[in-house]
């Protein structure tokens, strides 16, 4: 049989590179691409763009005529919609990433055909969480260093129940970097305005250690991943990490690679002899972005808050265990890329594109879907 | 680091005067001298700052001439005077007439204090880095000359009249230092002087931001690349003889740094607040007086001044 997809989140940065992927796939019939405000996808036969909206309640936003030809049809959606800024109240958060996934939840109720719903997650619930952080859905009390977090968390929850009736696999990104191939972003997030501040002498610290891991993910892997897992290999109520797992980079090593990237590809940014941020703990970290936000600038401010919401993840160090995934994964083909080899392409994309010369006062969104 | 085999080089006498008008943080708001509120500045750590109506170079000679008679110095024995002055103006006496540009501090100082024998320079385009600077050339004078004994450093700024007392969250005194630099000095030997120049950040007026974010980093490595050139970490560190920058500048950087607290000579922050390049060799006085100071005490001295600036000096008390 072949899979009648309903992909919410089509124009993000995880599912831009999916539906293509989508489309491609010998046992995919049709994909229908939720686009919110009559958004359109590029033209690609078997993707059907329908306009809605999941936190237009259990309708999700579709007119009738979709409403019904979607439920009757659907066997799999893919749920890669969210509100990703990081910056962003809690309540607004919650609107869309825990009632937006109540809502889709409630639509799938609908459809009698339905075999799967994949609902993308990041492995940032795990929050203040430190060590090993397993492929489960598991109450917590450490905190989250931002509300995006907090918000898939209690998505996450709401999941957990409504596996109780549905057939619910959870795949959960890390910091969704760039292409593996040609280090091409889709959609620049806080690790790539990080970086930029990095570039424009606008990124004094970030709160960790020198060995603290970082995460990182190629997007083209991921989609693949998401695909495999969701059409060749769905399991109900799995919880799964598409992310480096043990293929991590050390904070003190990344920024090392930066730099060199930087100086390599574009040689006159050596002449600026721009320090690399320091690595300092949390507390140094929140004295100095209080002092700017008591009387610095509004770009020294905005530079120091992008920081701040996403960096302080890296002051509790944890490993995210993909075996379970990375098991699935074997029948994919696809090896992961290394983030050691990936890292340094889309650094330089990012500097041959001109990202350094985009607004830096743009607002933060997240790293993973 | 120097050379075993050359000989001890050190600050041996210090004096200043700030300038005579004291003046509150709030009294400041008052007249429209600072940006950030007066209640703000007092957090991070500013009372009061000393206003001069004197010029820079009256205050560098009284600085100057309360040295040599406290110390006792013949006036035949200094060698060499650099002065020092963060801006174009200080470098000056007087620049109605635009002859008045060549009328320099330094050659006035050397008339009027009567240092017959001492050749003269003037030490620049710095910002707060100058008279650290200049204590550095003096010990390479010094060791590069071998009958050369002393040397008078002077520092002197005084802001116009009605200039803003704020750079970039600091508050800032009129005030002078002068300080002998002497071989075979028994106190204060300097171990180790670095300095770390970043001519991207020359643009004040664009780049505040920046250099408000480039501070930490490289402060933090100049201090550490200090230490390791030493052979000695922080433990070894009797005091800091800080820059009067905001306090709470300090804690974060000391938080980079790792060094304690408690290491810190802050007393003067609050009592003047930034005196431009003078602020090191004041605290340096001042530790001295208080008994903040043992002998053998390893010193470390920051500071960073615009243009841009970072150094640090180790000495030996």
């Amino acid at each position: 049989m072949r899979d009648t997809i309903l992909l919410t989140g089509s124009t993000g940065v995880i599912g831009r590179a999916l539906f293509p992927m989508l489309a491609e796939r010998r046992d995919v019939e049709q994909v229908y691409a939720l686009v919110r405000g009559g958004g359109e996808n590029p033209s690609l036969a078997k993707v059907t763009s329908v306009s809605g909206d999941i936190v237009a309640g259990n309708r999700i936003g579709l007119n009738t005529h979709w409403l019904e030809e979607i439920a009757e049809r659907v066997t799999l959606i893919i749920h890669a919609a969210a509100d990703t800024r990081f910056s962003a109240p809690l309540s607004e958060l919650r609107a869309v990433n825990v009632e937006g996934t109540r809502n889709v939840l409630n639509f799938a109720r609908r459809c009698p055909r339905l075999r799967g719903i994949v609902c993308l997650s990041t492995v940032h619930v795990a929050g203040k969480r430190t060590g090993a952080i397993e492929e489960e859905i598991v109450e917590h009390s450490a905190g989250f260093v931002n509300s995006y977090e907090q918000s898939k968390y209690e998505s996450e929850l709401l999941l957990r129940e409504g596996m109780r009736d549905l057939p619910i696999c959870v795949v959960r990104l890390s910091t969704v970097l760039g292409d593996s191939r040609s280090g091409e972003v889709a959609k620049l997030a806080a690790i790539h305005q990080g970086l930029r501040l990095y570039y424009h002498s606008l990124a004094p610290m970030i709160p960790g250690a020198p060995s603290s891991p970082v995460d990182l993910v190629a997007s083209d892997f991921a989609a693949a991943a998401i695909a495999h897992l969701a059409i060749s290999n769905f399991t109900a109520g799995s919880v799964y990490h598409v992310c480096g797992g043990r293929d991590t980079l050390a904070l003190a090593d990344l920024l090392e690679m930066t730099r060199e990237a930087f100086v390599l590809h574009r040689p006159a940014w050596r002449k600026r002899s721009i320090a690399s941020p320091t690595v300092v703990d949390l507390a140094t970290f929140e004295l100095f972005a209080r002092s700017v936000d008591e009387v610095g600038d509004n770009l020294l401010r905005h530079s120091v808050n992008v920081i701040r919401h996403f960096a302080p993840q890296l002051a509790y160090p944890k490993t995210y265990e993909d075996a379970g995934c990375r098991h699935v994964l074997a029948s994919m083909g696809n090896e992961r890329p290394r983030v050691a080899d990936f890292y340094p392409k889309v650094v330089r994309w990012l500097v041959e594109s001109g990202w350094a010369d985009r607004n830096l006062m743009a607002p933060v969104e997240a790293v993973a879907s | 680091m120097g050379h075993p085999s050359q000989p001890p080089v050190g600050v041996t006498a210090i004096e200043y005067v700030l300038g005579a008008e004291t003046v509150s943080v709030e009294e400041l708001e008052n007249r429209g001298l600072l940006e950030t509120p007066a209640g703000r500045l007092q957090e991070f750590g500013f009372h009061c700052v000393h206003l001069s109506q004197e010029p820079a170079h009256e205050l560098g000679l009284r600085a100057a001439r309360k040295l040599l008679e406290a110390a006792s110095v013949d006036p035949e024995s200094v060698d060499a005077i650099f002065y020092v002055g963060a801006t174009p103006h200080g470098h000056a006496i007087s620049i109605d007439d635009p002859r008045s540009a060549f009328n320099y501090p330094v050659a006035h100082l050397q008339y009027e204090l009567e240092l017959t024998r001492a050749i003269t320079a003037g030490i620049s385009q710095l910002g707060c880095a100058g008279l650290m600077t200049a204590v550095s050339m003096a010990r390479n004078f010094l060791i590069a000359n071998e009958s050369a004994t002393r040397v008078l450093c002077v520092s002197s700024d005084v802001f116009p009249a009605g200039s803003r007392r704020e750079m970039i969250y600091n508050v800032i005194s009129d005030g002078a230092c002068a300080l002998l630099v002497e071989k075979g000095a028994e106190k204060n030997r300097i171990l180790d002087y670095r300095q770390v120049t970043k001519g991207y950040y020359w643009d004040l007026t664009t780049k505040e931001n920046e250099i408000a974010a480039a501070y930490f980093p490289t402060a933090r490595a100049i201090m550490q690349d200090t230490l390791r050139d030493c052979g000695i970490d922080w433990s070894s560190v009797g005091l800091i003889l800080p820059h009067n920058v905001s306090l709470r500048s300090w804690e974060i950087l000391l938080g980079l740094i790792g060094a304690p607290a408690e290491k810190l000579f802050a007393a003067n922050i609050a009592r003047f607040g930034h005196a431009i390049a003078a602020d090191n060799f004041i605290n340096l006085r001042d530790a001295e007086g208080s008994g903040r100071v043992q002998p053998s005490d390893k010193l470390l001295l920051f500071t960073f001044g615009f243009g841009a600036n970072w150094a640090c000096m180790l000495l030996e008390h």
